[in-house]
């Protein structure tokens, strides 16, 4: 069992508990003990780093620093947005010397530990389809029996890939050597890498409604049973946000949303209170029926 | 050595489309646009495209290959061909297509002159000794500079292929260059006009501009500095910007992001009222968590003192943003990956870059 720090981040501890839920109880089946952070905020998401910079520079250097006191190497997320705020400041930290010294000064007054630079920034799907994929495989023994599942990146898990680099940006695979493992067949289609629209489903709905239209679309045309997401704002744009394209475009497109952690759950055989599909908004009835028979 | 292509011919006064495929021999160290010279030079003369410079610095060849867009003369194809791979090459995206490769670039340069592309100097008689910036304020607009407006940003921005009239990452990145230039005089004229509707807060973050920028402008982060110019002038209606604040507010009080004020403190109280349906169905799920109590992060104290802290020092707006980018920059693009995966090592991974000098000093040590 490795040990690593888990930063869950705020959808996953408000809206999006299912998220959080299925991944404690997922975790150690492939090989995780999570260490929770308590005294950590939020990332401040890009809307920080667009109101506040320095803030959002020095909010994520004390979610580091809190990760690197557990003593793990490496600080697990199960959310776009949190690893690429995170990682992107923990690169700055980490190459520039004289910043993380500024930083760390200002840490210190505030009564948090200087941050040394040492914990690697890693969301879930990187572990699972990386260095525990074997671990992965053994667990997903209860199988997805075929169904087929369509994929949904999202946007800060690929790009900028200089900052993220574990998915080829255009062509990634992680997601469905995944689904694979787990016995589904992950579906093909244009917009997996695409945005959900998110950052500006509130400021911008129509804008936002033409973006998130595209991936759930093209989803169901290539006869996905499912999609499945590692980041839960992309889940509950894709999730809660259908019942709106209904109302704007007529299209009651009625696609059940997956979080990864459930996907591999209903695989590895969660039980109905670990993987808590009641909370979606979107009945995912149809794929536990198609599990079931 | 060999290089197979197929390109997308197009031609918008007869609207036939086809793609085309082609065989040629090119010298090792050949680019795209130098397989695309071949072809028009000794297979098909009718191929359009534009070229001018052939050095990454005139910003004509803009084009997609297998669906995104490259600079045509920075794309080396060795690797591409060795590996047996036959791109697809097509005109950018976001721009009406003129024929095959070529797009016309009106509505880009449209944006480009909405945001006042020119200094619009801060002093209307001449100086009396040159105007000296220092290098810490010309480091603030140093990679919006760089821009060569070859448009391979907005070939594929989400927010514009869903808003034809949002000005998009060229145009905004443009605008940071003379927001951040000390010798501008119309800043927050500027800030005002970029905020309004299809401006700036109409970024939906999808960071494709910076996946594909050639010259490392890195438009999505010079978007984010004309937002943190914008709050720290108080140019702050915009929904978006709303948005952003609210964030602020909940780190420092809670630490965690309050959602449930985020729809009232976003839209205001009137428009809320409108989503009170939609919440209510997300509230029977559990997606709405009560305000109250509030979600409370551990030690939140802390996040509040770092806050009047940082806020003391006053590295805000895009000082802020710009304090990191010299620790960006060094990122290697071929780095290490985290999970010690190489992303252009999968069977399916694009063709690593590959310029002839790293090939040689490689095949010369190997030789020894
Ligand atoms: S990050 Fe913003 S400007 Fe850049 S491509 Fe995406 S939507 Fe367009
Ligand atoms: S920002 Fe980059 S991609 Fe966009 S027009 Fe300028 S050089 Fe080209
Ligand atoms: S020909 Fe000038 S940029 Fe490619």
């Amino acid at each position: 069992m490795k040990k690593v720090a888990y930063y869950k981040g705020c959808l996953a501890s408000l809206s999006a508990k299912e998220l959080d839920i299925s991944t404690r109880a997922l975790a150690p089946k492939v090989g995780y003990e999570l260490l929770e952070l308590e005294s950590v905020t939020c990332c401040g998401a890009g809307d920080i780093h667009e109101a506040e910079p320095d803030y959002y520079l020095h909010l994520n250097a004390r979610i580091l620093s809190y990760a690197e006191a557990t003593g793990c190497d490496t600080l697990m997320t199960v959310c776009n947005v949190c690893t690429l705020n995170l990682r992107q400041a923990n690169y700055q930290l980490q190459i520039d010397t004289g910043l993380r010294e500024r930083v760390n000064d200002n840490l210190e007054q505030v009564g948090v530990p200087r941050y040394l630079g040492t914990v690697e920034v890693k969301h879930f799907l990187w572990l699972i389809a990386g260095e525990s994929f074997a671990e992965l495989q053994a667990v997903a023994h209860k199988g997805l029996k075929g169904l087929k599942v369509a994929p949904f990146y999202g946007c800060q898990i690929l790009r900028p890939s200089k900052l993220m680099g574990f998915d080829d940006p255009d062509k990634p695979t992680s997601l469905e050597r995944i689904i694979e493992a787990c016995g589904g067949e992950a579906i093909d289609y244009p917009a997996k890498i695409k945005c959900c629209g998110f950052p500006i489903i509130q400021a911008r709905e129509d804008t936002a409604l033409a973006e998130l239209i595209q991936p759930i679309e093209q989803a169901k045309e290539a006869g996905a049973d499912a999609m499945v997401t590692p980041c839960p704002l992309c889940h509950l744009s894709l999730d809660a946000w259908q019942s709106k394209l209904k109302k704007k475009t007529g299209k009651d497109f009625q696609m059940p949303i997956l979080h990864l952690s459930q996907l591999v759950g209903v695989a590895a055989g969660l039980t109905d209170s670990e993987l808590k599909f009641r909370r979606h908004v979107v009945s995912v009835a149809p794929v536990v029926e198609k599990l079931s028979v | 050595m060999q290089v197979g292509l197929k390109i997308w011919r197009y031609d918008a006064k007869t609207g036939d489309r086809a793609l085309k495929e082609y065989e040629i021999t090119a010298p090792e160290e050949a680019t795209l646009l130098d397989c695309l010279d071949i072809v028009k030079d000794r297979h098909d003369g009718s191929l359009a495209y534009r070229k001018s410079c052939r050095m990454m610095i005139c910003g004509s060849c803009g084009m997609r290959m297998d669906g995104g867009a490259v600079l045509a003369c920075k794309t080396r194809m060795y690797e591409i061909a060795q590996a047996g791979h036959v791109p697809v090459i097509s005109a950018m995206g976001n721009l009406p297509i003129v024929k095959d490769l070529v797009v016309d670039m009106e509505p880009f340069w449209q944006k480009m002159r909405a945001v006042d592309p020119y200094l619009r100097p801060r002093y209307d008689q001449a100086q009396e000794r040159e105007n000296v910036v220092s290098q810490p304020q010309m480091d603030v607009i140093h990679k919006e500079s760089l821009c060569i407006n070859c448009g391979c940003c907005v070939s594929e921005c989400n927010s514009m292929e869903s808003d034809p009239d949002f000005l998009g990452p060229a145009a905004l990145a443009k605008g940071m260059r003379f927001v951040g230039d000390p010798r501008d005089g119309a800043t927050i004229e500027r800030l005002e006009r970029y905020s309004e509707p299809h401006g700036l807060w109409d970024c939906t973050r999808c960071y494709f501009c910076n996946e594909r920028c050639p010259k490392g402008v890195d438009p999505r982060d010079a978007i984010a500095k004309l937002g943190a110019e914008a709050m720290k002038n108080g140019i702050d209606r915009d929904m978006g910007a709303r948005h952003a604040k609210w964030f602020v507010t909940s780190a420092k009080t809670t630490g965690w992001l309050r959602e449930t004020e985020l729809v009232p403190k976003t839209q205001g109280i009137i428009a809320s009222i409108k989503e009170v349906k939609f919440a209510m169905g997300l509230a029977v799920k559990g997606k709405v968590p009560p305000p109250f109590p509030p979600h409370v992060a551990a030690d939140v104290h802390e996040s509040r003192a770092l806050f009047d802290l940082v806020k003391a020092q006053g590295r805000d707006g895009a000082a802020g943003i710009v304090q990191g980018e010299r620790a960006l920059g060094r990122i290697e693009a071929h780095h290490e990956a985290a999970g010690g995966r190489d992303p252009y090592n999968e069977p399916d991974s694009a063709p690593r870059p590959f310029l002839p000098s790293e090939r040689e000093e490689s095949e010369g040590v190997a030789a020894t």
